[in-house]
């Protein structure tokens, strides 16, 4: 029998009086011990799926077709007290942000126990022997100790750890992961994933594998359902639908994604943005047609329905057959190389913070960045990688004058910069500019996008008129791509692309020598990151400024920078050419980080994945 | 801007509360031209006459006379020019010292939060009202003298509140981002942080005005309040006080026009904070 099986599913929400379906004929099957990955970016619907499984559908969206049934049950028309009585016990959750997901003033030991008496254990020292065995097969140490803790004092890769466990302690008979390694470390996505590999096979549970990464779904999955807009575009065996797409939506997508291996090429653009409930709501037709390059005229008058392709796929497209036909043409952009002279010198940089230091407390420092040694020559990018709390944030924040250094010097076009004078602070503020990571929170909520682009004219004693400043916010908007009547919105009208374009509009207008970017691509959908880094890469060959960015994707990295540093735990572990570094990594800290980065090909085995670690090592 | 406008006058709530300040602040602003008699003027013929329309009710007198035959609706009716004052100037001043040492705290953090901090605990520990009424025998009786007890004594409410709230808007990276694009700290602090804790400013303000008025009620009724010469309802109230058996609407009457006075502006305060609020805004009522 299977273990979930979807027949013609339809999630409908209510807008404005109006019930507009979120997801549409939505089938699948998924047999005990598989994987079954939902894979598309946000606003996909993929985690809609996971909710109505479990009943926990956003107000005004209700199942308005069709049938979700769990080993041969409706887990739609069923009472809900026999439904409680399937979750958590034999439907079992990961959630997508482990810090969260525990109450913090309840002992792991207490939270797990909880858990286990709900399925009917009475005795309580079975429960606590099952909890150790449990957090022993999650590797985790001294597992007993641990029951004792609090969840803050347990890092986020632990956390998730437990939770794995937990969701696996009653024996479930099918698990729905959401992006279970999204909010945690690049490192530590492969011990992660190989834990619930191991898991599933172990209990030959089905897991439904929700996924915004295509690489990682071909890798982890058996089959994968690719969504779009609600819709299941694409399904089939995961290598075989992501090594030859039949959906141009899959295509794009690939082609959106930069790579760690191929050669470099410019990044496929898919126009617009996915179309939201609303406008849903008045479309016709095909839902991708408007962004597809292979559209038609059929493609805007009918829905095609999904065909299958043989061996278990397909897809729902009338253009299946010619997909193969969508490359990206333009060739890659021409890098800079560092024989020009450095604009921006970091000599022995150092940052220390102190704690503490009350009337009774010692005073213990803490230090975040170690002589830190680097220089960006004149319109290069260069790198910087490693995982959160290696210092990189607090580098960028020195460089821009947020954080003084506690030793060592900036030097900014043989000026030096860690002086605390404020004309030196004008300067600064005219050559290096940052663009922040999170643009809902960099983008003043109350300002208009002309007056934020030109944000820097009103600054100190400088009084531009209106005029200047309407004639500058239009050529900002048209550098970054933004049509000309944005000037008038607000930052809550704007996408998270379009935000990040204002956020990037800003930091250009005062035409800065350096620009430092701090995972500016982190939060964005692989179409709308493949449009931002190809704006990034055309503005570097008009304006000619050079970057410092901050990420933690690798392939993001290779694609746009020359030059790499990789840090750890606040020291420049490893620095050099990006292909250099990339082929023959020196540092172990290095080596790990691309080991966790699924390879391009999807035939190709990982073998962060395949190896068994080594019991008793966590990361 | 337009949307806070339409919202807020979709409010029953904000739009009662505006009709009430707006009645009481046209007493107070034109009692020269509605009251019907001098306030001070007395009848010695006629004291503690009852209302109109009660026996042996005057028209002339349409609430009544005290016990030194001055018009009650006359007084009530300077008295509001004497409650709105206060409340208006109180409450601006409380905010003003309140605001600009909230924000400066706020904002640069560390040694100079330190310090506004421990001033403000160390304020708040005394009394208000026992605080106010030693502030008061200080300075002596008198409108101005009110007005400036009260600010001293309030300011702390501005400052302890807005204070969290410039803690959480200058986490936001766009106050970073200000800085960055060379904006001086003054510049960021009004341009950037200032208006987003403004809503919050003006629910305040709504609020303290109607403890001005409780706490401009007490002093005049202690005696220690504006002059023998102006009218209040809080002294309308002491004077009331030994002849409740012989004329109860007199203790009634200005006790009912503070609570009139106090609610309208309690309304006030709760529908803007409902209406300015973003974050109330969006999730509904």
């Amino acid at each position: 029998m299977l273990a979930l099986k979807a027949k013609d599913l339809e999630v409908s929400a209510r807008i404005d009086g109006d019930i507009v379906p979120a997801i549409r004929a939505l089938s699948f099957d998924l047999a005990p011990g598989k994987i079954l990955g939902l894979v598309g970016e946000s606003g996909a619907g993929k985690s809609m799926v996971g909710r109505t499984i479990a009943q926990l559908l956003p107000p005004g969206f209700a199942v308005t077709a069709g049938s979700l049934l769990f080993e041969g049950e409706d887990l739609v028309q069923m009472a809900s007290a026999r439904r409680r009585a399937l979750l958590g016990r034999a439907i079992a959750f990961i959630p997508q942000a482990p810090m969260t997901a525990f109450n913090p003033v309840m002992s792991i030991g207490a939270q797990f126990d909880e858990h286990l008496a709900r399925f009917g254990e009475a005795d309580g020292k079975a429960r606590r022997a099952r909890a150790v065995a449990m957090l022993e097969a999650a590797r985790l140490p001294r597992a007993a100790d641990l029951l004792r803790q609090y969840p803050h004092q347990l890092s986020g890769g632990m956390c998730q750890r437990v939770l794995i466990a937990m969701a696996f302690a009653s024996n479930p008979r099918l698990v729905i992961a959401d992006e279970p390694t999204t909010a945690l470390d690049v490192t530590l996505h492969p011990p992660i994933l190989r834990l619930i590999a191991d898991m599933q096979r172990e209990h030959r549970t089905a897991v439904i594998f929700i996924t915004h990464d295509l690489r990682l779904a071909a890798q982890f999955c058996d089959d994968v359902t690719v969504m779009y807009a609600g819709r299941a575009v694409e399904s089939g065996a995961a290598r075989a639908v992501l090594s030859a797409p039949a959906h141009p939506y899959t295509r794009c997508l690939q082609l959106a994604n930069p790579t760690m291996r191929a050669k470099r090429r410019a990044l496929y653009v898919i126009p617009d943005q996915m179309p939201s409930l609303r406008q849903l709501k008045v479309m016709r037709g095909c839902h991708f047609a408007p962004r597809c390059p292979l559209v038609v005229e059929e493609c805007r008058r009918a829905e095609p329905v999904s065909t299958a392709l043989g061996a278990g796929r397909s897809a729902a497209c009338f253009q299946a057959a010619v997909s193969e036909r969508i490359d990206a043409r333009e060739p890659a952009p021409v890098m800079a190389h560092a024989s020009t002279p450095p604009v921006l010198q970091v000599e022995g940089l150092q940052k220390t913070y102190t704690m503490g230091g009350t009337l009774f407390g010692g005073v213990h420092s803490v230090t975040a960045v170690q002589k830190a040694s680097f220089s960006i020559a004149e319109n290069e990018f260069v790198a910087m990688v490693g995982e959160s709390g290696s210092g990189k944030s607090t580098i960028a924040k020195m460089l821009v004058g947020l954080e003084q250094p506690s030793a060592g010097r900036i030097v900014l076009n043989g000026e030096d910069l860690t002086g605390r004078s404020l004309r030196g602070g004008m300067r600064r503020a005219a050559a290096v500019q940052m663009v922040f990571q999170d643009p809902q929170s960099a983008l003043n909520p109350r300002r208009r996008v002309a007056s934020i682009v030109t944000q820097a004219m009103e600054a100190g004693s400088r009084h531009a008129s209106r005029d200047e400043r309407l004639v500058r916010t239009r050529e900002l908007l048209a550098e970054v791509g933004l049509p000309a009547d944005f000037a008038g919105r607000l930052p809550s009208q704007l996408s998270g692309g379009q935000r990040q374009r204002v956020n990037v509009a800003r930091a250009l207008c005062n035409i800065p020598k350096v620009l430092v970017a701090d995972e500016i691509v982190s939060g964005l959908d692989v179409s709308i990151q493949a449009q931002l880094l190809n704006l990034l890469a055309r503005l570097r060959a008009e304006l000619g400024f050079a970057m410092l960015l901050i990420s933690h994707d690798l392939s993001v990295v290779r694609h746009l920078c020359s030059r790499v540093l990789v840090m750890y735990r606040g020291e420049i572990v490893e620095a050099g050419d990006v292909e250099t570094v990339f082929a023959n990594p020196q540092h172990p800290h290095t080596r790990a980080l691309l080991g966790s980065v699924p390879p391009d090909e999807p035939e190709a085995s990982w073998s962060a994945l395949a190896s068994a670690a080594p019991p008793g090592i966590t990361p | 801007m337009m949307a806070t406008l339409s919202r807020a006058l979709r409010s029953p709530r904000l739009i009662i509360a505006l009709g009430m300040v707006f009645c009481i602040a046209f007493c107070a602003i034109f009692a020269g031209w509605i009251a019907p008699h001098d306030p001070g003027e007395q009848n010695l013929l006629s004291i503690l006459t009852p209302p109109a329309w009660a026996d042996g009710g005057d028209p002339n007198f349409p609430l009544g006379t005290d016990s030194l035959g001055r018009c009650v609706l006359s007084r009530l009716i300077y008295g509001a020019r004497t409650a709105m004052l206060v409340a208006l100037f109180a409450s601006l001043g409380a905010m003003i010292i309140g605001t600009i040492l909230a924000h400066i705290s706020g904002y640069f953090g560390g040694a100079v939060d330190w310090v506004i901090g421990r001033l403000v605990d160390v304020w708040m520990s005394f009394p208000p009202v026992i605080l106010s009424l030693i502030l008061m025998v200080g300075l002596g009786v008198g409108l101005d003298r009110v007005i400036l007890a009260i600010v001293l004594v309030d300011w702390t409410r501005f400052c302890r509140v807005l204070r969290s709230e410039v803690l959480i808007v200058r986490r936001h990276d766009y106050v970073a981002a200000a800085r960055l694009l060379g904006f001086t700290h003054w510049q960021t602090i009004t341009r950037e942080v200032l208006p987003a804790t403004l809503p919050l400013l003006i629910t305040l303000v709504s609020l303290e005005m109607a403890i001005a008025v409780v706490v401009e009620a007490i002093l005049s009724f202690v005696g220690l309040g504006v002059g023998a010469d102006q009218p209040a309802w809080g002294q309308m109230i002491a004077d009331a006080r030994q002849y409740v058996y012989q004329s109860p609407s007199n203790l009634l009457l200005p006790i009912f026009a503070i609570f009139l006075t106090v609610t309208a502006f309690n309304l006030l305060g709760d529908g803007l904070r409902r209406t300015l609020d973003v974050r109330l805004a969006v999730t509904g009522r």
